[in-house]
């Protein structure tokens, strides 16, 4: 049995039917027909800032719960469905570093994983052609890999304007990674670049699981129990799983019973259901006899730099996110004074009412200089959002809140998170640096967030991999320490961040443990 | 804090129009935001998201109560050089209140097809047309290939 449906757990469910594994997921969303997202309403923008919202807090459906991130200086966001945040992601997919997985051997920070970048490679290449990876060979900044199966998307006039300010500085850039379609690929049509990637695709040109991986499970017998929202992990007495109890899509109380469980419902998610399944074998939460669940919650803290050049037009054409990367400032260099680094990801700019609404910025003054304010950025503006590696902290938690509950009367997950100080030097380091670049590209204005807070797509940490038990929550299998059946495959797993997008790399890890069952444990599949 | 479900006034409805355009004043041809007609949206606007209508709601009565009794005939009757310093400080004392009326101002104007003509958007949902931004031409890796990988190692 599989908790939650998004990147992680279509992966791991494709893999394990594959097998011959009996295979049900419980989703607490539902199916979402790609015929009915926003980018084909003349609403479209208006639709994007509240139904189809990134953030849960402002959607606000049945199948979302709450979170209670008063005290966290990041939002999270995420979505609730058959797909997850695959949905509304811009799949923007670079993989980690080597060095990302041995950052106390290497700079004293942190912990090592158990696990190297050569022991996920095998299962990147696997991830990117069932998602469909568009990109190419020869990026200076990454190990030798295998080609992408589709070649790069086009980077437009802006991209190639942006790459060409890159190139006179001297510093890295490369064009994107991406899990979207440059062209016609299993079935699914090529991007015709609108942009607005992140309401999700009508074309299914940029992939989620619920187009990619879950249809090719579904065909091979798994099956998705959508409006299914679990409320407890079920242990027996000897502390095994036996199975999950979960609401129904009208409230009924049921239970699914499962010869083992894997947990896939994001990094708070997960740990919210785990510390809600007590028990006496698991009195302070399922696999939490280490203590950490819930801790040493990682996000990726992200700076908005923005600049507006006059000598570009019409901005808002072309995908929002998937352009050109930079990954200069990726690694440690004791010059600075922070450790690890961070990587940027040019964005575009956005329609008529995001301008106005300012983004990451403030939104455009109101009164005698509207007019002249708005005219300066749309179509004209360009982004260049830093990305940084957030190092593991124990007071950064997922925790169950006492008075928030979601629509079932389940608690709530409180977010407790403060941006460290190394994080808070390396971003604003990154917003002067992506100043430097956006004036040679021309800016006559740039604005900056160094941090925003409304960012929280990337949700680690919280259950982490390792060897030992006392200082982890599973092994580098994902299987946990506490009982032998139950495994954990999202972000919740990352021993450190890296300071790139996560997705590729979750996948990786998951496809990895879903090998490890399939091979190892035979007494798992039913 | 007002009910989300007070009904607005006539003399709500006058404020509401001279206060959008001050927010959005006459551009070129085209007038200010309360002169396109856009009062009647807002509201119907702030009808769908009660977050919205909250903030909308406590503005206008901000501005009726504090300028009405002070001043005959209300805001209104305010010359423009005194109904914006009302409304700075109707902003300062309610900034959460007056950005998300600010929002749904802006969620009103920016989706009208007769801005959209102003300002040379597209004024069409970005599919199924898309956009064409050219093809990929790999020789713009030209000069980025010539770097040595600079990839840090690991045992």
């Amino acid at each position: 049995m599989i908790v939650g449906a998004g990147a992680s757990g279509a992966a791991v469910a494709w893999r394990l039917a594959q097998a011959g594994f009996s295979v049900v997921c419980l989703e607490q969303g539902r199916w979402i027909n790609p015929s009915l997202y926003p980018t084909d309403d003349k609403n479209w923008e208006i639709l994007g800032r509240h139904e189809w919202n990134w953030d849960p807090n402002k959607r606000g459906n049945p199948e979302d719960y709450p979170v209670n991130d008063a005290e966290s200086d990041i939002s999270p966001l995420m979505f609730a469905a058959v797909g997850g945040s695959t949905i509304h992601w811009t799949a923007h997919t670079p993989r980690f570093h080597p060095s990302d997985f041995r950052v106390k051997s290497l700079d004293g920070v942190a912990d090592d994983w158990p696990i190297t970048y050569d022991d996920l490679d095998t299962y990147y290449d696997m991830n990117d052609m069932m998602m469909g990876c568009s990109g190419i060979n020869g990026d200076p900044a990454v190990p030798p890999r295998s080609p992408r199966p589709m070649p790069p998307i086009p980077l437009g006039k802006d991209g190639a304007h942006m790459a060409a300010a890159f190139e006179r500085l001297g510093w890295h850039w490369w064009p994107s990674d991406n899990y979207m379609n440059s062209m016609p690929y299993k079935g699914r049509d090529a991007c015709n670049y609108c942009g607005r990637v992140g309401f999700g695709c009508t074309r299914k040109a940029k992939s989620s699981t619920d187009v990619n991986y879950w249809p090719e499970a579904v065909r091979l017998g798994a099956v998705v129990k959508t409006h299914a929202r679990v409320s407890e992990i079920t242990v027996g007495a000897n502390g095994r799983a036996t199975g999950a109890n979960y609401f129904d899509r009208a409230g009924n109380a049921k239970h699914q019973a499962a010869r083992s469980v894997v947990m896939a419902g994001n990094g708070i998610g997960t740990p919210r259901l785990l510390l809600m399944s007590k028990s006496d074998a698991h009195p302070d939460g399922l696999l939490n006899s280490s203590g950490l669940v819930g801790k040493n919650l990682m996000f990726h803290p992200y700076s908005i730099t923005t600049g507006l050049i006059p000598d570009l037009s019409e901005t808002w054409q072309g995908p929002m996110g998937n352009i050109l990367m930079s990954q200069e400032f990726y690694e440690t260099d004791p010059k600075r004074d922070f450790v690890r680094g961070y990587a940027y990801q040019m964005n575009r700019g956005t329609g008529p009412l995001g301008t106005a609404l300012g983004g990451a910025h403030e939104p455009v003054t109101w009164g005698a200089g509207h007019h002249e304010d708005f005219s300066e950025r749309f179509g004209h503006n360009v982004v260049l959002a830093g990305i940084g590696e957030d190092l593991p902290e124990e007071h950064n938690t997922v925790t169950l809140d006492d008075r928030l509950t979601d629509s079932n009367g389940l608690p709530a997950p409180k977010i407790n998170y403060t941006l460290s100080e190394n994080s808070r030097r390396l971003m604003d380091h990154s917003v002067k640096s992506a100043t430097t670049v956006l004036r040679e590209a021309g800016a006559t204005r740039v604005m900056a967030n160094p941090l925003l807070r409304s960012g929280g797509w990337h949700l680690m940490g919280t259950a982490r991999m390792g060897d030992d038990p006392e200082r982890s929550v599973v092994d580098q299998w994902c299987q946990s320490h506490d009982a032998d059946n139950v495994f954990v495959v999202d972000g919740s797993v990352f021993v450190t961040a890296g300071a790139v997008n996560p997705t590729p790399t979750l996948q990786a890890i998951a496809l990895r443990a879903a090998d490890y069952i399939v091979h190892e444990r035979d007494d798992l599949k039913g | 804090m007002p009910t989300s479900d007070r009904q607005l006034t006539d003399v709500d409805r006058v404020v509401m129009k001279r206060i959008l355009d001050l927010i959005i004043p006459a551009v070129d041809d085209l007038p200010g935001a309360g002169g396109l007609g856009l009062a009647e949206r807002v509201e119907r606007g702030s009808m769908r998201y009660g977050r919205l209508r909250s903030g909308m709601l406590s503005i206008l009565d901000a501005m009726t109560l504090d300028i009405a009794s002070r001043v005959e005939g209300g805001f209104a009757a305010l010359d423009e050089e005194r109904q914006i310093a009302s409304v700075k400080t109707v902003e300062a004392d309610l900034p959460v209140q007056f950005s998300e009326f600010v929002e749904l101002v802006y969620e009103t104007y920016y989706t009208d097809s007769r801005v959209h003509e102003r300002i040379g958007w597209v004024g069409r949902p970005p599919q199924p047309e898309g956009f064409d931004i050219g093809s990929w031409d790999p020789s713009i890796l030209e000069n980025a290939r010539k770097r040595e990988p600079f990839w840090r190692k690991v045992e």
